[in-house]
């Protein structure tokens, strides 16, 4: 297979989205493996959050770097092409340049809200939100000898990044004179490097929390109240603040989601670009040549912002590496006489590896060799590399009688996660039928109908469709398409007077091999009990 | 004249360093990974898939991916059963290694499970805990000795089992180390009042992972029966003052209460009680997740003191309840004690050896001089940010050694 291995040439220079600190390192980082970057900031400079004149040093380097054009003022106003040759229009006020990318980085970062309505406050003078309060701690212009009480995680369930702002300012209070600070809080989240130490801190320094369920009644006036039941004391509390502090919920760029669209990839329901799946952690989106850096994938704090950009400069180094980008075997491929131009494939892929010009065209540089879009083309016009329809007959045919005097049982199985829970099955000595032939797909999503229905014209006893767990699909939602099918074919099984249970469909991780052979030895003992 | 492939140490097959071992292959830098114990996977190897009717990201399905994937990677080299006597630095590292004798030699077993079969219940021959690891199972030398050593020794039908090997030393050169240790998990009894290690019914979360992963199911382990109530608690060794451990362990809430609704998924009718301090947020989609908790488990704020025993080695667990502020008790069949991260009980000897600092709680801290921190080793960790922290330690470790800038 190696003899006609297929090289294409793609574009190597980078784009990065976002002039935040985790854009500018992972321009360096990029720029550092050789590549071409142009960095984008919509506003009129990049990096401007300042840490520990980290951020700082940073952007200097990024703009003494001779592999670097940062953009400023200037945004992806459209996406087109396929990965390793992203045509994208950049447009700075109202002009417009056109250039070609081989990886896009998006980097984006957080936006906060204050949460003053989940309390029933109006912003003012003496409620103010944690921004303000942070400005006031800056520019020394709280006053001493004052109460200050803080308001969090009732009107959100609240992070680490959240409750690390409450105790940096805690931590500044205890500096000012005279000053009692009281924390009104649901659950304290801690679970980040050194915040434990930070709220123990505090208490000592004489910071009295108050955790309670109830959401903390406040009135307002020319003296506050702040009132709780406490749940250690079991009594009323009350506390006359001089300054009350609201949370505030920290969320993803308003851009994400209108910058996804082009991108081809989907903003989830918080506006973050990556999918809660653990095959894209750290830094990769569902197409390949897009990468995640920072707070566009998820809440992340300023140093795993860098991590991101190191992490990213490796997948776009796998991916672009010279130039020269072999394609692999397991793409997808159409036949043209077959096409109608439905745009069914098109659809249901989960990379963006499709699009069209009189007939669906599969860009060998995105194509993540699922199949899914082989399985679900009403024409099968479409077929996958070792995978094609006339290989899987053969496969279920090859198996045929293989089962002697045990029920005959064909498992087709996801190479991720089923195929790896039989082979530990196998390793550890469960017990697996003695009949179960097990096919390998790139993904369940590539089981098609057909394949499930053939192995029971052949004569097999019983079919198994072996996916990953919804949400852990490394093509998203092959598992799904599996699960959908495996339900029609149970109605098509039942409309023959076949039994449904011959039909198995479940989900499996790779690590679950007593799993595996409990479903098998059962299905074996169904078919057994039904035959005898 | 091509240059000559660098070489990267990576120090621990946990999580973090396979996961940096395999980065720096991709990078064409050729890998020593040295793993103190017989097999790869470090702690998180143990862990169960988690998953209800969908996934929920725990990640213990990566570290076996990242195993295959590192083992089947010819830049990487292993060395298992070896400890760091000493390191050398001029330009280069030179680490000096001990190895444990290999009885089982590794190429000649196929990992067919015979000698594991016949002495199991010697502790004479261990098993790993993935099929990734090559071989699968390890000869005990301390267990090997109460044995019958020629009946141990013929029991291999490929004639793989030497107990006459011997230990022996290695040098490595490399032009850049990454240290991935990795934790301890905190003792258990080190809070006697739990009853672990007294009772058999009191286990950890570390153990309730291996215990799923075995059996596929969570059962009691002095009856196997599933278990009708089970209690879990939090935060044991983890933001305890009167331990000296003020940090959270950043794991426990999350495989506490994926498992916890993992019994639950598995046997509706069991009730499941979790005992916390503070919940923390896990995952990205928390407040969905945790309102599933809510309906599906019991929440009680309160971390109890005392065990007591009770029939049929159930237990009595003593806690003050959260609107009454009375005293309660409740029978429990099992008691799952959510240990944290502790930092690894190696951490003063390996700052030594590869001239690292710790930090005030004794977590690793890097130095420069092209030595680099992954995972657990420098502070508690999940797998995903373990293994976001190991690529972005073999990124540092490429620009150190200049293959990239």
């Amino acid at each position: 297979m190696n003899a006609d291995k297929k090289i294409i040439q793609i574009a190597t220079d980078v784009l990065v989205i976002g002039g935040g600190t985790a854009g500018v390192a992972a321009a360096l980082e990029v720029a550092g493996q050789g590549y071409k970057v142009v960095l984008t900031s919509k506003e009129d400079k990049v990096a401007q959050e300042a840490k520990d004149g980290a951020v700082a040093d940073l952007t200097a380097k990024a703009e003494a770097n001779a592999n670097i054009e940062i953009m400023t003022n200037t945004v992806a106003a459209d996406v087109k092409g396929v990965p390793g040759k992203f045509e994208v229009t950049l447009k700075t006020g109202d002009a417009a340049v056109e250039k070609t990318f081989g990886a896009i980085v998006v980097a984006t970062g957080l936006t906060t809200t204050v949460l003053n309505d989940a309390y029933g406050l109006e912003m003012g003078p003496k409620v103010v939100s944690q921004s303000e309060l942070e400005a006031m701690l800056a520019e020394g212009k709280l006053e001493a000898g004052k109460t200050v009480a803080f308001l969090v995680g009732f009107g959100q369930e609240g992070n680490p990044l959240v409750m690390q702002r409450v105790l940096d300012s805690l931590t500044a209070l205890t500096k000012v004179a005279d000053t009692d600070a009281y924390v009104f809080v649901g659950d304290i989240k801690l679970a980040a490097d050194g915040l434990d130490a930070l709220y123990a801190q505090a208490r000592q320094e004489g910071v009295i929390y108050f955790k309670t369920k109830e959401t903390p009644q406040v009135t307002v006036g020319d003296a506050m109240t702040i009132s709780i039941l406490d749940p250690v004391l079991r009594q009323r509390v009350e506390v006359q603040p001089d300054l009350v502090v609201v949370e505030e919920a920290i969320l993803a760029d308003e851009d994400n989601a209108a910058l996804a669209v082009p991108l081809e990839i989907e903003a989830d329901n918080n506006g973050f670009l990556q999918p809660d799946n653990v095959h894209y952690f750290p830094v990769k989106s569902t197409r390949l040549g897009i990468y995640l850096a920072g707070a566009s994938r998820d809440l992340l704090s300023f140093e795993q912002g860098l991590e991101d950009a190191g992490n990213v400069a490796l997948e776009v180094k796998k991916f672009l590496g010279d130039g020269n980008l072999e394609v692999p075997s397991n793409t997808a491929f159409v036949d043209v006489d077959k096409c109608t131009v439905c745009l069914t494939c098109y659809r249901c892929c989960p990379h963006g590896a499709i699009y069209w010009d009189s007939r669906a065209i599969i860009a060998e540089s995105a194509c993540q060799g699922c199949g899914i879009c082989a399985s679900e083309c009403p024409n099968d016009a479409i077929q996958l590399g070792d995978y094609a329809d006339d290989a899987m007959a053969q496969a279920v045919k090859d198996g045929q009688g293989s089962a002697g005097k045990s029920p005959w049982i064909v498992a087709f199985c996801c190479k991720n996660s089923g195929l790896e829970a039989m082979k530990m099955a196998k390793a550890f000595g469960y017990r697996v039928p003695a009949g179960l032939q097990a096919i390998e797909v790139p993904c369940a999503g590539k089981i098609d109908m057909d394949y499930v229905m053939d192995a029971f014209v052949q004569g097999a006893d019983g079919v198994m469709l072996l996916t990953c767990h919804n949400g852990n699909c490394k093509s998203d939602k092959g598992a799904l398409y599996a699960s959908w099918r495996a339900e029609e074919i149970k109605k098509m099984l039942a409309a023959v007077g076949m039994p449904e249970d011959r039909l198995v469909c479940a989900s499996l991780a790779n690590n679950m091999g007593r799993t595996f052979s409990e479903i098998s030895v059962e299905l074996e003992r169904s078919i057994k009990k039904a035959g005898s | 004249m091509t240059d000559k492939p660098k070489k990267a140490l990576v120090i621990g097959g946990g999580i973090a360093g396979l996961t940096a071992a395999w980065e720096l292959a991709q990078s064409q830098v050729d890998v020593e990974l040295v793993e103190k114990s017989p097999f790869l996977g470090g702690h998180s190897i143990s862990y169960c898939c988690k998953a209800t009717d969908e996934c929920v990201k725990c990640g213990a399905c990566s570290v076996d991916k990242m195993l295959a994937q590192v083992v089947s990677e010819p830049r990487i080299n292993v060395t298992l059963g070896a400890a760091v006597a000493k390191v050398d630095k001029g330009g280069k590292f030179t680490a000096s290694l001990d190895v444990a004798p290999a009885y089982i030699d590794a190429e000649k077993c196929d990992n067919c499970g015979e000698c594991f079969q016949e002495f199991r219940n010697t502790g004479a021959v261990v098993r790993g805990y993935s099929k990734n690891n090559t071989p699968l199972y390890a000869i005990c030398a301390d267990a090997a000795k109460d044995v019958d050593a020629a009946k141990l020794a013929g029991v291999c039908p490929k004639g793989a089992i030497n107990l006459d090997a011997k230990a022996t030393k290695k040098k490595i050169n490399a032009d850049t180390v990454v240290v991935a240790t990795g934790f301890t998990p905190f003792d258990a009894t080190k809070k006697p009042t739990y009853g672990y290690g007294v009772r058999d019914n009191v286990i950890t979360g570390m153990e309730l992972e291996a215990l799923i992963r075995q059996k596929g199911q969570v059962v009691r382990p002095t009856d196997l029966n599933p278990p009708a109530k089970t209690a879990f608690i939090q935060c044991v060794g983890s933001r305890d003052a009167r331990l000296g451990n003020l940090w959270c362990s950043q794991v426990c809430c999350a495989y506490g209460l994926r498992m916890a609704r993992k019994i639950k998924y598995a046997n509706p009718e069991a009730e499941v009680k979790v005992f916390y301090m503070d919940i923390q947020s896990i995952g990205k989609n928390f407040p969905a997740f945790y309102t599933q908790c809510k309906e599906e488990l019991g929440f009680v704020r309160n971390i109890p003191v005392d065990v007591y025993p009770e029939e049929e080695g159930r237990m009595r667990l003593s806690y003050a309840d959260e609107d009454t502020g009375e005293r309660k008790d409740e029978i429990f069949d099992l008691l799952v004690l959510s240990i944290g991260i502790t930092p690894g009980e190696d951490n003063a000897q390996v700052a030594e050896l590869f001239s690292l600092d710790q930090d005030q709680d004794g977590f690793l801290v890097e130095k420069g001089e092209g030595v680099f921190l992954a995972g657990t080793a420098a502070g508690p960790k999940n797998i995903p940010a373990s293994m976001a922290q190991a690529g972005f330690a073999a990124s540092e470790a490429l620009k150190y050694i200049g293959v990239t800038k």
